[in-house]
């Protein structure tokens, strides 16, 4: 789509008229193409459209353009084909497929995800980022095989060619014994786990059965070397990528670049589905009120726009949220000390951040920087919470609250 | 429920010196729930950190001495093969998730559950005996503060996780009572065949000292396109927006199911 880049010094060479014996000529008369440089010119239509930001809501229709010179994603992509709906969508970086496709593996990965609840989660992405690195490591020609429980969605966007759906709701053995069969089968050049929950148990079943060192825990991956600390962070072992490696989170960056195929695998790896020494299994899903702040998931925060604190702990509880809080909250006595997030309080590590009448102080938002998704709630157009957050709502928290409670019980009926 | 705790060759973290390893104080507290004289096995150089354990409620204490350097799982599978030969087999096993200054793998418990063929369980933060005779319950530890409760046949191997009780605290005086039976490497009939003794715990590598190396950043997954400002809304509309994201991103599903 985007035009060919001039290069001038080649047009000059195809201009010169070199006669014997006399000086060299330029005939400027003279309109043939020069050899293009074959580097693809920028579009400036097109960053425009992608900078296109929303419109005004209220007064005159204005259109905003969001000008920080950031890279174009994904996301912008898509809203940009949208813009200009006569172009190719899948040609933002040119001389790309919009697919890639690898038919004939030279070898294959195998990333173990657990995708709890069929949804890749952010230690998900990185294991299948550091499979696609593997497998794209020296000549290339790797395919990477994802490996979960159950069927998830945007295994392609992630970075899997193939996809292995193990039986459903087994159990650690059942799960160790099925990646067995496959690995027996497919021979992978290396076989990589999150240091996780179950997956680091599958890990540790699969390297004593198959009689392999399992490398734990992985901090540091390149296509060249693998490194892991050792006793207790005082020392270091780096080696060439060995054949099972669990990983560390947040050591790996997941997989960005164009969606691979995520192609179905077909396997006669038999699955063998009973576990004769488990006699039952049984979920007890966590109380996430009962958590502390640190290890939950989900936050549900109260600051100074909150006043109707017993409505708050209700409402916390009905969104099956942990509680949380402001620091003036918790120094007014309103909340427990240990309710509260931001520099002085918890760090949370949680994935959602949900603040109710937060302004969003420096020290505050410390505690939420790795949190994934906000949502905030504030009477204030300019307050920081609002800029920070995916999600932001100009209302009054003490109006939203019962709102959301109501919803909450009429979804419950 | 005859149960036999694990203790490893663990290091303190600051200090370097021996000591027992926390997750290992924890399961002889978890043991101590299930029988009433659990009994320690430690393998290796010396019992230093080892002997603590008899202080946090062990009754006995069997130390095999192996040479520094030496691979423990040999000893330790052919001592705990002959225990389940004998008149009164142990039915429990249980061992720290990790070690600690060492290589932390956490392999180990691994390779002697398929060293002794039995089935083992990892994460275990509350045990306690089945309704069934012969059988045992436990919870495993997973994200997000679930559980995973299990009936298993007994014998098992269990492996620790940092969330179970707090250990009970040491007691000197419990510590001296305690009995401490030393037995020599040789005396073990070594029950290892082929796999588990060949097995590498790491490959073959290099140390050298650590460099610390910065995580990947959290940063949220809004860039500025995707960022929705709703201005004013009903407050009905801003709720259903917001059990709207929640849904859309996975964070909760609300409903009945
Ligand atoms: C050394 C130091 C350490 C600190 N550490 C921390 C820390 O760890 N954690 C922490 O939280 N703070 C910390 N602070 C305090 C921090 O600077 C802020 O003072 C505090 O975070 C502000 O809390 P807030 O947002 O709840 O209150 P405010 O700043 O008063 O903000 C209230 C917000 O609610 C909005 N609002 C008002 N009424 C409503 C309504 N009805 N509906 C909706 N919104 C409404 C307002 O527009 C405003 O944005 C620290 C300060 C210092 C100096």
């Amino acid at each position: 789509m985007s035009r060919i880049r001039k290069d001038p010094r080649a047009e000059r060479a195809t201009k010169t008229v070199a006669e014997a014996g006399r000086r060299p000529r330029l005939n400027l008369g003279r309109r043939e193409a020069g050899p293009a440089s074959g580097r693809p010119r920028r579009d400036p239509w097109r960053e425009w459209a992608a900078s296109l930001a929303g419109e005004t809501v209220i007064g005159p229709e204005r259109k905003r353009y969001d000008r920080s010179q950031r890279q174009m994603n994904r996301a912008d992509a898509a809203r940009f084909a949208r813009a200009r709906p006569g172009l190719d969508a899948t040609d933002i970086s040119p001389g790309q497929p919009a697919l890639r496709v690898v038919d004939e593996p030279a070898f294959v990965v195998f990333a173990v995800l657990e995708a709890a609840g069929g949804r890749l989660s952010r230690f998900d992405r990185q294991v299948l980022g550091a499979a696609r690195l593997l497998a794209d490591a020296g000549d290339g020609g790797g395919a990477v095989v994802a490996i979960m429980p159950e069927s998830v969605e945007g295994l392609g966007e992630a970075g899997a060619d193939r996809v292995f759906a193990m039986p459903e709701a087994a159990t650690p053995a059942i799960r160790a014994a099925t990646l067995r069969g496959a690995v027996d089968e497919l021979c992978p050049r290396h076989v990589l786990f999150a240091e996780d929950g179950d997956s680091a148990d599958i890990a540790r079943r699969l390297a004593a059965s198959v009689g392999e060192p399992l490398f734990a825990d992985v901090e540091h991956l390149t296509a060249r070397q693998a490194v892991r600390a050792i006793r207790s962070g005082r020392a270091e072992i780096g080696l060439a990528p060995p054949r099972l490696m669990s990983i560390g989170e947040d050591r790996a960056k997941p997989y960005e670049a164009v969606p691979c195929e995520a192609r179905p695998l077909e396997t006669s790896a038999p699955s063998r589905l009973d576990d004769p020494a488990i006699l039952s299994v049984e979920i007890i899903p966590g109380d996430p009120a009962k958590l502390a702040l640190s290890e939950t998931d989900f936050v549900v925060s109260a600051g100074n726009g909150v006043s109707d604190f017993a409505a708050f702990r209700d409402l916390a509880a009905a969104m099956k949220g942990t509680p949380g809080a402001s620091r003036v909250v918790c120094d007014a006595g309103l909340m427990p000390r240990q309710a509260q997030v931001g520099a002085s309080g918890t760090v949370l590590a949680a994935d959602c951040y949900l603040a109710l009448g937060i302004s969003g102080a420096p020290q505050h938002l410390q505690g939420i920087a790795g949190c994934e998704h906000v949502i905030a709630v504030n009477t204030d157009l300019h307050a920081a919470m609002i800029e920070r957050a995916g999600l932001a709502i100009v209302q009054d928290a003490q109006l939203v609250m019962p709102a959301l409670q109501k919803l909450l019980q009429e979804r419950e009926t | 429920m005859k149960t036999i705790v694990l203790l490893s060759e663990a290091n303190d973290p600051i200090s370097g010196r021996p000591h027992l390893s926390r997750l290992e104080a924890q399961a002889i507290g978890l043991a101590a729930n299930l029988d009433k004289t659990p009994q320690g096995l430690h393998v290796g150089p010396s019992e230093e950190g080892a002997s603590a354990a008899l202080g946090h409620g062990l009754s006995g204490l069997d130390v095999v001495e192996t040479s520094v350097g030496e691979d423990p799982l040999p000893a330790i599978a052919g001592f705990l093969k002959n225990a389940l030969n004998g008149n009164e087999p142990p039915a429990l096993f249980l061992c720290g998730r990790r070690g600690e200054g060492g290589l932390e793998t956490g392999i180990v418990p691994y390779l002697l559950a398929e060293a002794l063929d039995l089935p083992i369980l990892a994460d275990a933060v509350a045990i306690r005996p089945g309704e069934v005779q012969g059988t045992l319950v436990v919870d495993q530890a997973m994200a997000k503060g679930a559980r995973r409760r299990v009936t298993v046949r007994l014998p098992v191997i269990a492996t620790v996780h940092a969330l179970a009780p707090p250990p009970q605290p040491f007691a000197y005086g419990r510590m001296r009572r305690g009995e401490l039976r030393r037995h020599r490497a040789d005396m073990i009939p070594a029950a290892a065949t082929s796999a588990e003794s060949t097995t590498p715990v790491v490959g073959s590598h290099e140390e050298r000292p650590h460099r610390a190396r910065p995580k990947l950043m959290r940063t949220s997954g809004t860039s500025a396109g995707s960022h929705n400002l709703h201005v004013g809304p009903e407050p009905d509309e801003a709720a259903r927006l917001i059990l709207a994201y929640l849904e859309e991103n996975g964070i909760r599903r609300y409903g009945n199911d």
